[in-house]
């Protein structure tokens, strides 16, 4: 029942976005300046379908309808409320529903918010953006349908993987798909910008709003996967350079160097080509990182083979759109004529967005090296956390240095005054570094000038914020995204840095003693909760450094269905620091293997990402006012 | 002069401490191996057999008095590439190397023409 209330709906949709499209080619032969209201309609009622269709989805989780495929794959009778409700996304088929909702939504908002704009331009963005709709419906009615009945209908689900059952991982997909997919709307505006010659002034103003938002929310998905992996996969860290992480990473550098070079587009006329280039690039990075994560083709190219028909899809799809939408460019490039100065705004946001493509590309390379040297070569290698850290983190040292000048600097042309005060805040940056680690331990040279450099990216943003307020016409946004980005990495450094952590082996009663913690095994308990029995060690940790006690209790959870067994980290958060500790069972013994970790400033990594998609949301607050 | 002076010799001061910071780090040495058996965890943070095992011999190498780069070595040439995080440079992976540091390259190179340009017109 509810499986045919979801496929018309999809099969609905469809028509909808054809009959879209074929009223919008119908309303470009009309010369009057405004829209048919039919559209606007059309548009509206395939929103709210959407919206059902998905509804429709949930409730099939929430009453455990298992002769749905997606609920029987993923979900459980007796799984939390919660956890069914989030389960209607934490799955590909879900997931793939969220990503065309969000299309269609936005094609619909950026259709009644920019009704000050050409019509042709609006009308072209809202062609592009149905094509697309279009394409990712077909996708999910003929390959990745979450409503595919099985016949005859199972008594029960088989579950969803434990590990994914928690709140970080619940928001996680939503958030970071409105920054994925919302991107989708400045590459059809592209397109259009292209099709209708729009200028380039009109064009910035028409998708800052929409960048800086998809931006905002790109941010904060990545912090809320990434704290999930600190807290639920049980090795205290909070990035791995994973490829899946990595593919949520490579949109964000395009879109990070999108907001910079809008700024000179709209304010300066200029880099139009370039703009347009980085709007297409990063839908089309958000796309390539849904095949890379969908297509299981990153683990190994084994598994993409044993399944290949997701993953030949959406490069299919791809390789449509990059060819469609190079096609289009090349056909309308001009060559423009450049008026920088060395010494001015313009250079240092394209110095930025040098930097940004540098990052981009070096993790792009290594995401899809391994494949193309197992295809290729036959060889399997991994590129991990030591590739990224020795090519990147010298390149860091050098941008957060530009990072912190740049702003500075004005339009057009400048003169070089401010030397003696960047010299003296360099200064008083090498000194606090020195400081720190005269202190409390020596760290590599790299370590060194990462911290220096971000102290010094700190300081110089909180000086131009002492003097912007004075002159009353200052951007608070900007200023809270550098000095943030200055805390992020100092805070990194300083926790890479001071991290220490022990592993050893221990029996209930037994106590370990090291540097200057006592830590004791207190006891063992089991309890049965409602899906799964845990065994919960408690722990008393007393540190004679501070003279302070504390209890922590990790658990090893025995989940029925699916069965799995998970280990869950016990934390204990602070300002300072995050002590952290996991417990496992060792094979035909009592005794358990304990790690127990301290990792300092945590909770100041967490807050400066919310800090910088902070001021992407306060910027487009703020724009926002502006206009209206 | 003077400001020179100072932070010139607080960055001796800086490079002198440093030379003491740099004896093995065994918890660096297992972040950096893959555990085989594992999804996507590194020998440091698994608690398969595997990785415990893996432990023993990178300590026993340690004892031994293996450089760090000698220890990668060995466990190539035992379970292949795959298992070290930080691929070895070699034909295989030249580019993977060289092309970030090229497009760094470029890319500085094409905004200094772009600047350069301007100043000649």
């Amino acid at each position: 029942m509810l499986s045919n209330i979801g496929n018309s709906i999809l099969f609905f949709n469809l028509l909808l976005s054809l009959s879209i499209i074929y009223f919008a080619f119908q309303e470009l032969k009309r010369n009057y300046n405004f829209i048919n209201k039919k559209i606007y309609y059309i548009s509206l009622i395939q929103s709210t379908l959407i919206i059902i269709c998905f509804f429709t989805l949930i409730a099939g989780f929430l009453i455990s309808d298992f002769s749905i495929n997606a609920v029987y794959q993923n979900s459980h009778s007796l799984k939390p409320t919660f956890y069914k409700i989030s389960g209607t996304w934490g799955n590909h088929e879900g997931s793939l529903l969220l990503w065309v909702i969000i299309l269609t939504i936005f094609s619909f908002l950026f259709l009644v918010t920019n009704k000050n704009h050409s019509k042709k331009y609006r009308v072209y963005t809202l062609i592009t953006q149905n094509i697309l709709i279009i394409g990712f419906i077909f996708f999910i009615l003929f390959n990745s349908n979450p409503f595919d009945v099985i016949i005859p209908t199972p008594n029960e689900g088989l579950g969803l993987n434990p590990i994914l059952q928690d709140p970080a991982l619940a928001i996680h997909p939503p958030l970071l798909y409105l920054g994925f997919v919302g991107s989708s709307i400045y590459f059809s505006a592209a397109i259009a910008s292209l099709l209708t010659n729009y200028s380039g002034h009109n064009f910035a103003r028409s998708i800052k709003n929409w960048v800086l938002i998809s931006w905002s929310f790109q941010t904060i998905g990545i912090l809320a996967g990434s704290i999930w992996a600190y807290y639920e996969l049980g090795w205290g860290g909070f990035w791995f350079w994973d490829p899946v992480e990595n593919a949520s990473l490579l949109p964000w550098f395009a879109m990070t160097a999108l907001i910079h070079s809008l700024i000179v587009l709209e304010k300066r006329k200029q880099l139009y080509f370039w703009v347009i280039i980085l709007c297409l690039l990063t839908f089309t990075l958000s796309v390539v990182g849904t095949f890379l994560v969908r297509s299981g083709i990153l683990n190994s190219v084994h598994t993409f083979a044993n399944d290949p028909s997701r993953g030949i899809y959406i490069l299919i799809f791809l390789s449509l759109m990059i060819f469609g939408s190079l096609s289009i460019l090349f056909k309308r490039f001009k060559s423009n004529t450049y008026n920088f100065n060395y010494n001015s705004k313009e250079t240092f946001i394209l110095v930025n967005n040098w930097f940004m493509i540098f990052y981009l590309f070096t993790v792009f390379l290594g995401t899809i090296y391994p494949i193309v040297t197992e295809v290729f070569y036959s060889q399997k290698i991994s590129v991990g956390p030591p590739f990224y850290n020795t090519v990147i983190i010298p390149i860091v040292i050098l941008f957060l240095f530009f990072m912190s000048i740049g702003p500075k600097v004005r339009w057009i042309k400048d003169n070089i005054d401010n030397l003696k005060t960047t010299l003296m805040i360099l200064l008083g940056s090498v000194l606090i570094n020195l400081f720190i680690f005269l202190f409390f331990k020596s760290y590599s040279l790299l370590s060194n000038l990462i911290l220096i450099s971000s102290i010094f990216l700190i300081i110089s943003t909180a000086r131009d914020a002492i003097n912007l307020l004075k002159n009353k016409e200052y951007n608070i946004s900007r200023i809270i995204a550098h000095f943030s980005f200055g805390l992020l990495i100092l805070f990194i450094g300083l926790n890479y840095n001071f991290s220490s952590e022990k592993d050893f082996n221990l029996k209930v009663g037994e106590v370990k003693k090291f540097e200057n913690f006592s830590i004791k095994f207190k006891d063992l308990n089991l309890k049965e909760f409602k899906n799964y029995k845990a065994v919960i060690g408690t722990f008393e940790i007393d540190d004679f450094k501070d003279n302070t006690k504390l209890f922590l209790s990790p658990q090893i959870r025995i989940y029925d269905n699916p069965s799995t067994l998970t280990y869950e980290a016990s934390i204990r958060s602070g300002l300072l620091k995050d002590f952290y500790i996991t417990m496992s069972n060792i094979d035909r013994s009592d005794y358990y293997n304990i790690k127990f970790q301290k990792k300092p400033f945590m909770v100041w990594i967490w807050i400066s990402v919310i800090l910088i998609s902070l001021s992407g949301f306060l910027r487009f607050f703020k724009y926002e006012n502006k206009i209206n | 002069m003077r400001v020179k002076t100072l932070i010139l010799s607080f960055v001796i001061i800086m490079n002198i401490s440093n030379v003491f910071a740099n004896d093995i780090n065994k918890n660096e040495i297992f972040k950096n191996i893959r555990c085989l058996i594992c999804q996507g965890q590194s020998v440091a943070d698994s608690n398969s057999d595997f990785a415990q095992t893996i432990k023993l011999v990178v300590n026993d190498l340690i004892d031994d008095g293996k450089s760090e780069n000698e220890i990668y070595n060995f466990l190539i040439e035992k379970y292949g590439e795959w298992i070290v995080y930080k691929p070895p440079f070699n034909s295989f992976t030249s580019i993977l190397w060289i092309f970030p540091y090229l497009a760094f390259i470029i890319g500085g190179v094409l905004i200094f023409l772009l600047i350069n340009k301007r100043e000649n017109r």
